[in-house]
């Protein structure tokens, strides 16, 4: 046994270094106790960056579903949009974000011929409200031509996290709203998403076809086996090919936009402007005919047309000459595919109009399009089933909107726009060459079918 | 033995009172001479080019992360479009593998001067960007690159730059020692005056906005995901002028991490500071 007073010396030595060891473990618990809540706290700030930023593009998607230029917009309201899209996101345990503050309706997006909206374009940077802070992937499109503002919608959420009240949080999201022209790209090989296909690759495109400046745009899979110029990195090959939002406004602009384009809903209201025109060259009524065709749409397949300017009539051969044409829009309808329409250029610039060829016969016959002489006078030609066909290089200004069955041959020098099917691309075999045109794109603004694009941004 | 139970072997009152007051003296002491050595260490540091660098892992240096990628995160998510600079597979055609240069960590300009009515599609790759502003960007980059180093840009509109973010990485031998320095520096631009300025940082008064820096031992320099910048693309087709780079992966050191000083670890060592971020918004 020991004697007493060694004994009690070791226990004070334990004493000690158990108070020792405790303040050094106390010490360390400590830095990594503020480390732990420092990485939290960024945690949680990134999460909910994260989470605000989701909540915009909620919001995105919402007044797409109403507006988009597409065949099947919604018919709820933006709130029932936000709160269907909010029920199906997944929150941490104990959070939930309500929409607490909107406005009661989102503007309508209307366009030729519904309406004939203004234009404007809008400054990258302003003292009140410019591009810069709407993105890139909104503003590269925006400053491609004139545009409508539609303006800006404000949503305000409320985030509550019951386990946790200090991280409530109150989320603004931003909505802009830009109106754009189709035809503000020069170039679109477009995608049919429901009624066709979209292009796997981008179609071919002979060298030296372009001009300085001139903007083009195609959608095609991010798959390396479908389109040799995608990259293997960010594809993920084990599930159906879904593209990365970044996408978005691109597919909306050439793919669903030509879905609505091509409709019957939009062609059918395009042809009921055409007949509701007020055309100088109308037959006025006389005691021989008091109830004359009004209107500037010619069918092959009527037995009784009326007269326009600028159309004249030789048994299933019309001839248009573009400099006479009065009517905002003219439009003919070949449901039989037996009629031949020759387009004589205007020399001269002149009030814009759109030039409407319906061919609905499929396959008993396309409409034979002649476009003889150059072309000033900025159109807009709606070309559906139809062969169109350009005699003597002639230069035309305007644009070109070829349907998926539309095919083409000669050669021309367009300026302005021209956009085709991307799957049964005509741009191979075509000698053609396309220019930007600033002028083409502001004189059709006013009667192009538009895009609507959204940009949103969410703060807290 | 005679069978009576032992003598009390502890303390006697006086003898406790006695120890208990000499173990509060004591403890007392010791409590203050712990709390003057942690509140007075210095953190063992280096100097490299005229700055200090801090050895990792330091707890100074990572609240100085934490600002400085708060501010990052912000100016990232009010950008328009980002630049990046430098890292691997630039262009998966003209630079596949990379490291390609950054920018020097002098750049501090303000806008891109090119920019302003260039075609807009050329802002979704970082590559296209460098080709459209090479004559202004072309004499900042830099030769050698770590394939640690890169330059952020975050940009309003077409060319007003809001922040730069550099990392570099450094090699060295300091008193007989090989090391291995990170520095990430944050410079924020504030464009709501008349003129731009670059924004100094609020502690000191000083650009950069924000900074750290930390040193490792070469040898524990060993990462499962090591700091610098990879670039992923979507496609490129010069035919439809479709360079599209997708989301880029940043990786910056953190402070507050170890290396891989022990191979055996089944974890590998990690940044918080890792971004997976889209060249556009």
């Amino acid at each position: 046994m020991k004697p007493r007073d060694n004994r009690g010396m070791v226990s004070f030595a334990v004493l000690i270094f158990a108070m020792v060891a405790l303040l050094i473990l106390m010490a360390n618990f400590k830095l990594a106790n503020a480390v732990s809540l420092t990485t939290d706290g960024f945690d949680t700030f990134n999460s909910q960056t994260v989470e605000k930023n989701g909540l915009a593009q909620v919001v995105k998607e919402s007044i797409l579903a109403l507006r988009e230029t597409a065949i099947t917009p919604s018919t709820g309201t933006v709130q029932s949009e936000i709160q269907n899209r909010i029920s199906s996101l997944s929150f941490p345990s104990g959070v939930s974000v309500t929409l607490t503050n909107s406005p009661s309706a989102v503007p309508a997006h209307v366009f030729f011929p519904a309406a004939e909206p203004a234009t404007e374009t809008i400054p990258y940077f302003s003292t009140t409200r410019g591009l810069a802070g709407m993105g890139t992937l909104l503003s590269s499109f925006a400053v491609q031509g004139p545009v409508t503002d539609l303006g800006r919608l404000s949503f305000a959420f409320s985030r509550v996290d019951s386990a946790n009240p200090a991280e409530a949080q109150t989320y603004t999201v931003n909505a802009d709203l830009i109106s754009v022209p189709l035809t503000n790209l020069d170039l679109v090989a477009y995608g049919l998403p429901t009624t066709g296909a979209v292009p796997s690759a981008a179609p071919a495109l002979p060298a030296g076809t372009l001009g300085q400046g001139v903007s083009e745009l195609v959608v095609t899979s991010n798959n390396p086996a479908n389109d040799p110029s995608a990259y293997p990195d960010l594809y993920a090959g084990s599930s159906s090919e879904t593209l990365p939002y970044q996408y978005r406004n691109q597919a909306s602009f050439s793919w669903n936009a030509y879905e609505y384009v091509w409709s019957a809903a939009y062609q059918h209201a395009l042809i009921s402007a055409a007949q509701a025109e007020s055309d100088p060259g109308n037959t006025a009524p006389s005691t021989g005919n008091p109830t004359p065709a009004t209107g500037a749409a010619f069918d092959f397949s009527a037995a009784q047309n009326p007269t326009i300017a600028g159309l004249t009539v030789s048994g299933n051969s019309i001839t248009i000459d573009c400099s006479a044409v009065q009517s905002q829009i003219v439009a003919v309808i070949d449901a039989e595919g037996v009629g031949t329409v020759n387009l004589l250029g205007s020399g001269a610039a002149g009030a814009p109009f759109v030039l409407l060829i319906r061919n609905t016969a499929g396959s008993l016959g396309l409409t034979q399009v002649n476009f003889t002489g150059n072309n000033a006078r900025p159109i807009l030609f709606y070309l559906e089933n139809s062969a169109a066909s350009f005699a003597g290089r002639p230069q035309i200004s305007g644009a070109l909107l070829l349907d998926r069955t539309s095919t083409v041959s000669g050669g021309v020098d367009w300026s302005g726009h021209l956009s085709c099917y991307a799957p049964a691309s005509p741009l191979a075999g075509w000698n053609f060459t396309l220019s930007d045109s600033p002028a083409v794109k502001e004189a059709l603004a006013a009667l192009a079918p538009r895009v609507l694009l959204v940009s949103t941004s969410a703060t807290r | 033995m005679n069978g009576r139970a032992p003598p009390n072997a502890g303390f006697s009152i006086v003898e406790g009172l006695g120890y208990l007051v000499v173990a509060g003296l004591l403890m007392g002491g010791l409590t203050y001479a712990m709390g003057a050595l942690f509140g007075g260490q210095a953190q063992p540091t280096v100097t490299y080019g005229g700055s200090v660098y801090s050895l990792a892992p330091s707890f100074s240096d990572f609240q100085n992360a934490i600002n400085l990628h708060a501010s990052l995160t912000q100016s990232i998510d009010t950008a328009d479009h980002v630049l990046l600079v430098g890292g691997v597979r630039s262009h998966p055609l003209s630079d596949p593998n990379g490291p390609s240069p950054a920018l020097d960590v002098s750049f501090a300009d303000t806008s891109l001067a090119a920019a302003p009515g260039s075609d807009p599609f050329r802002a979704y790759s970082s590559w296209d960007q460098l080709q459209l502003n090479g004559a202004q960007l072309g004499p900042y980059l830099t030769s050698n690159p770590d394939p640690a180093d890169f330059s952020l840009l975050t940009l309003s509109g077409q060319e007003r730059i809001t922040s730069i973010t550099q990392q570099r990485r450094h090699v060295a031998a300091i008193n007989g020692q090989s090391v291995v320095l990170y520095e990430v520096t944050y410079q924020a631009v504030d464009w709501s005056g008349t003129l731009p300025a670059l924004v100094a940082n609020p502690q000191t008064g000083t650009t950069p906005t924000a900074q750290y820096r930390i040193y490792y031992q070469a040898s524990e320099d060993t990462w499962g995901q090591p700091p610098g910048a990879t670039h992923y693309w979507y496609r490129t087709d010069t035919t439809w002028n479709r360079d599209q780079e997708g989301p880029a992966r940043l990786i910056f050191a953190d402070p507050y991490v170890l290396a891989g000083s022990d191979p055996l670890a089944k974890i590998s060592s990690l940044s918080r500071f890792v971004y997976f971020l889209p060249v556009l918004r």
